[in-house]
């Protein structure tokens, strides 16, 4: 097809070489950008798979599967420079910072070029391994969720690393593999004695300086770990020292900083590292430096009391610092929360409260006796249960995941977050052995049918998609099923079980998600809107092997053997390690295209760039197929690859040939509808010469038509009349700008049997009716192609639609009613008096009744 | 019944972590070692009913770990894996000794398969 195309291109724009060289070498480029782009997202589906615990693989797989991805990226990117003029200088940056983040995470070092210490706020997406899990999670809920955290900085694991080298301590960790207790007393002891090197302790010094230019000459650190993995998948909870109350003095801080490093190689550490198949030595450890908050009250919130009742938070409380409530040593309030969009306090125990820790300053902390008065009083108002519970809502839903969260409110009753987790919910009732017999009697409602994107055995309600806008009325714990797949699926994503659509592939974007967030997932099944009901409970089966069985009902014991393969999986050091590059490649953080956030800063993976590239590619080449194509009666008003063409309605167009677009070679300039090959153009074609489209209430051939801009054959070319409705056509390519009077259509569609190289890209601006009227008509538009499935940004009379990777007869049926619309919409404005209209107009248009009138 | 045991000679630890992993969750009794030296050892105090190996390692190596378990326990069967796909020759060489070859990654369900076969259970 390609050469066939490019030779077109050569003849039509042989005359012409300015306008040949460069919408060729454009067009090439841009084929080059799908294909690198394509390239990309297969390694990508195909590592995701790989490394998703159903293979056995190496590193060396790794590095392969990666440096092919590589390759595939950085061809599509030189290729989109090209394209763009290098508009887009920023994007190579951005993949030259996740190919050093993924090189690293394969070698296994740390970057020595990274910050030895970092401010919270200034802690990035990027950054989870050189602060650690405690530093980041923390960091997090200020820098993204804008909750609030005490003043914070981290030391990195690059100064860990840093550390380790000045004091000679590298070489000593390395032999540590099987060390017994006495080696790991030496190795203590070394850290303890252990100096700092310049650049650290200035950086320190900078850090502890500013920190007690906000907070005053008095303030007291708490100097805690903060791991690699720690809160990450492990919690690692009090594993490592924590030396509260530390003075901010670069001397102070660096002691404590020793103590929680000397930490690592604790008896109780060693032991639950080797229990995680660390190699002892390798961890590297970050640590946090947090203002101490003088605490009126602190605890601990669970966003799940427990696996019974997961729709309940539990919050405990107790006087003064936290310490009391999570080394459990005295009986702390405990309140429960019934979750939902207002929280309600649900139980409230009040404990004795015998003793509490308070803070002494910079002589430490002190359990005391709590004062008489003080123990019967509940620690929290339920305002204040409210509140932090709304906060663990917030950030539930933010990490994904059930948290356990550390809180304190402070002696002027301001809350302050200090930790949020990973918690760890223990399923209940473990029991059912044959999982196979435990389906038994349980209908079959699909069996065998569609691709496996995600495997995993899952229950919950069926819920049927019709709209894109029906999204934010998924209930918690649906499973989507929808007739194609679509990328805005990822908003749902965070309450989905899992996805079954009939029409889909597995190498869409939103595949990539379900397999980056572990979304069982189904495509392709051909019959799934038909044959689930809405509501209905089914528990989908989608095995390694590409079995899928959807069971009416909820298998409970098919349930519970996935959970334990998955939890045990997790289990395994290195194959997390290596999974965890695919944070670099395969998240979508770039959902909607037509939003202000679509910028190259935005991009944050691989799949993002690809995204990114999609877009702006297709852009660009519209953009210059447009400036190309005003121009055309200029160049090519008797040239053969310029056909005009004839059509049973009031509609002249120009079609220019880029090879495969029209049939045979006809004889004369003037060609009709049946000669037209281009798939695409020959679709629109159809709908805007469907029955009843254009003859809308007799207003076909009046002046009207003259007004509305519909030249004639004597006035082309040449003449007064201007040319403008040119379609540049290929046998799988189209792209059409078509003027009406005062309203202007442009569609860009590429239709070929790789449904993910396949888009419509639709734009409609303009009217000659008062602007209520024209937005109405924009209104009605979007509704009938929000039913098609496209991606839309309306703007007072400008309407942009956007959709792809569907397959090609979708994309066919899809055009032909776009074409239906085109003729449908071109004079409407004028008779949309009221809304009202809008909706009617639009629901008779969608069951094929044309009438303009009601 | 006693349960089978497999033993998985691999020089990276992923490997043998995610066999054993894999193969206890289906009630076999594993062993996994990082080098052909310390796998021969174990084999002298213990018969394994199937042993799976990557060729190519360091020191002894895949076929050293075949000939060697061949003269000890002519009946034990062998499974292959490698990282190296285009080993046409030794694979040809391999094949009346070589239950069963495989290129990594491999498909854990097929390499259960392979070992179930070994075994006489399919």
């Amino acid at each position: 097809m390609q050469k066939t195309f490019f030779r077109g291109l050569k003849e039509v724009f042989g005359r012409d070489r300015g306008a040949a060289t460069g919408l060729t070498t454009r067009f090439q480029a841009f084929q080059a950008v799908l294909d690198g782009n394509n390239r990309t997202l297969e390694a990508m589906t195909e590592m995701g798979e790989k490394l998703g615990g159903g293979y056995l693989f190496d590193v060396n797989y790794t590095r392969g599967a990666y440096a092919a991805l590589f390759s595939a990226i950085s061809g599509s990117l030189d290729q989109f420079n090209l394209l763009t003029d290098d508009r887009y200088p920023r994007l190579a940056e951005i993949l030259a910072r996740i190919d050093t983040l993924v090189q690293r995470m394969l070698s296994g070092s740390a970057s020595l070029s990274s910050p030895l210490v970092v401010s919270y706020p200034e802690i990035t997406w990027d950054q989870a391994e050189e602060v650690g899990g405690k530093n980041y999670h923390l960091a997090e809920l200020a820098n993204a969720l804008h909750l609030p955290i005490p003043e914070a900085f981290a030391i990195t694991t690059t100064a860990f690393t840093v550390f380790l080298h000045h004091n000679g301590l590298e070489a000593r960790l390395a032999g540590l593999a099987g060390a017994d207790g006495d080696a790991l007393a030496e190795v203590r002891s070394a850290i303890l004695a252990g100096g700092f090197p310049e650049d650290l302790s200035a950086e320190l010094a900078a850090a502890l300086e500013s920190m007690r230019a906000r907070l005053g000459q008095n303030a007291t650190l708490a100097v805690r770990s903060s791991a690699e993995e720690e809160d990450g998948d492990f919690s690692f909870a009090g594993q490592f020292e924590t030396v509260l109350n530390v003075p901010c003095t670069v001397e102070a801080v660096q002691e404590a900083y020793k103590e929680v490093v000397a930490s690592l190689f604790q008896a109780d550490s060693v032991s639950y590292q080797r229990q995680l198949g660390y190699d002892l030595g390798k961890l590297k450890m970050a640590v946090g430096c947090v203002a101490m908050v003088e605490a009126r009250a602190s605890g601990v919130m669970y966003t799940v009391a427990s696996g019974r009742e997961r729709d309940r938070m539990s919050i405990s409380a107790a006087w003064g610092l936290g310490k009391a409530v999570v080394d459990g040593m005295t009986d702390a309030d405990l309140y429960t929360v019934a979750k939902g969009e207002t929280p309600r306090l649900f139980s409230r125990r009040i404990g004795a409260k015998e003793q509490m820790v308070v803070n002494l300053g910079v002589s430490g902390i002190a359990t005391v006796e709590t004062p008489a008065a003080q123990r019967p009083l509940p620690c929290l108002g339920e305002t204040e249960v409210i509140e932090l519970a709304r906060q663990g809502q917030i950030i539930e839903a933010y990490f994904k995941a059930p948290q356990d969260i550390e809180w304190a409110i402070d002696t002027n009753n301001r809350c302050y977050l200090l930790q949020a987790r990973a918690l760890r919910v223990e399923e209940p009732d473990e029991t059912g052995s044959n999982a196979q017999a435990q389906a038994t009697g349980y209908p079959v409602l699909l069996r065998d049918q569609g691709i496996v994107v995600q495997r995993g055995t899952i229950a919950g309600k069926v819920f049927i998609l019709h709209h894109l806008d029906e999204l934010e009325k998924i209930p918690k714990g649906s499973i989507l099923v929808a007739r194609h797949d679509s990328p805005h699926f990822v908003q749902a994503i965070p309450i989905l079980n899992a996805i079954i659509t009939d029409i889909g592939v597995p190498t869409s974007h939103m595949a990539s998600i379900c397999r980056e967030f572990s979304i069982p997932t189904v495509v392709n099944t051909g019959s799934a809107t038909s044959v689930l009901r809405h509501g209905q409970a089914i528990t989908l089966q989608a095995g390694e092997g590409g079995e899928v069985v959807v069971y009416e009902g909820i298998v409970q014991g098919l349930l519970r053997e996935e959970r334990q393969t998955a939890a045990k999986l997790r289990e395994l050091y290195e194959f997390r390690r290596q999974k965890y590059i695919m944070r670099y490649i395969a998240p979508l953080n770039l959902v909607n295209s037509l939003e202000q956030e679509f910028t190259p800063e935005k991009c944050k993976t691989v799949h993002d760039l690809v995204r990114f590239m999609h877009e702006k590619a297709v852009q660009a080449l519209v953009a210059n197929a447009e400036g190309q194509g005003r121009g055309f009666n200029r160049f090519f008003g008797g040239k053969s690859a310029v056909h005009r063409l004839s059509l049973p309605i009031p509609v002249q167009m120009l079609v220019i040939d880029l090879g495969g677009g029209l049939r045979g070679n006809p004889g004369g300039k003037i060609t009709g509808f049946e000669a037209v090959a281009s798939v695409p153009l020959r679709a629109v074609l159809a709908g805007m010469l469907a029955p009843g489209v254009w003859q809308n209430e007799g207003v076909a051939l009046r002046g009207a038509d003259l007004l509305s801009g519909m030249t004639r054959a004597a006035d082309v070319p040449g003449g007064a009349a201007i040319m403008e409705n040119v379609a540049l056509a290929s046998s799988e390519y189209v792209n059409m700008s078509l003027r009406f009077g005062y309203h202007f259509n442009m569609l860009d569609c590429y239709c070929s049997d790789t449904p993910r190289n396949n888009h419509i890209y639709f734009r409609f601006v303009g009217g000659a009716a008062a602007i209520t009227n024209r937005s109405r008509r924009i209104q009605l538009m979007a509704q009938v192609l929000a039913e098609q499935g496209f991606a839309l940004k309306a703007k007072g009379d400008l309407l942009i639609g956007r959709l792809s990777g569907l397959g090609r007869q979708e994309i066919e049926g899809i055009l032909k009613q776009l074409g239906c619309l085109i003729g449908f919409t071109r004079q409407l404005d004028a008779r949309l008096d009221s809304d009202e209209k809008v909706t009617v107009l639009a629901r008779r248009f969608l069951q094929g009744d044309y009438r303009s009138s009601l | 019944m006693a349960k089978h045991s497999i033993m998985v000679i691999d020089d990276e630890k992923i490997v043998g972590d995610m066999a054993k992993l894999s193969f206890e969750q289906d009630g076999y009794e594993v062993e996994t070692f990082l080098n052909g030296e310390s796998a021969l050892e174990r084999l002298k105090e213990k018969r394994f009913d199937v042993v799976v190996t990557d060729l190519k390692m360091k020191g002894v190596d895949g076929l050293e770990v075949l000939r060697s378990i061949k003269k000890l326990y002519p009946g034990v069967k062998v499974i292959m894996i490698t990282a190296f796909a285009n080993l046409d020759v030794a694979i040809e060489a391999l094949r009346d000794d070589v239950h069963d070859f495989f290129p990594k990654p491999v498909k854990i369900k097929e390499l259960k398969a392979s070992v179930k076969r070994a075994l006489g259970e399919e």
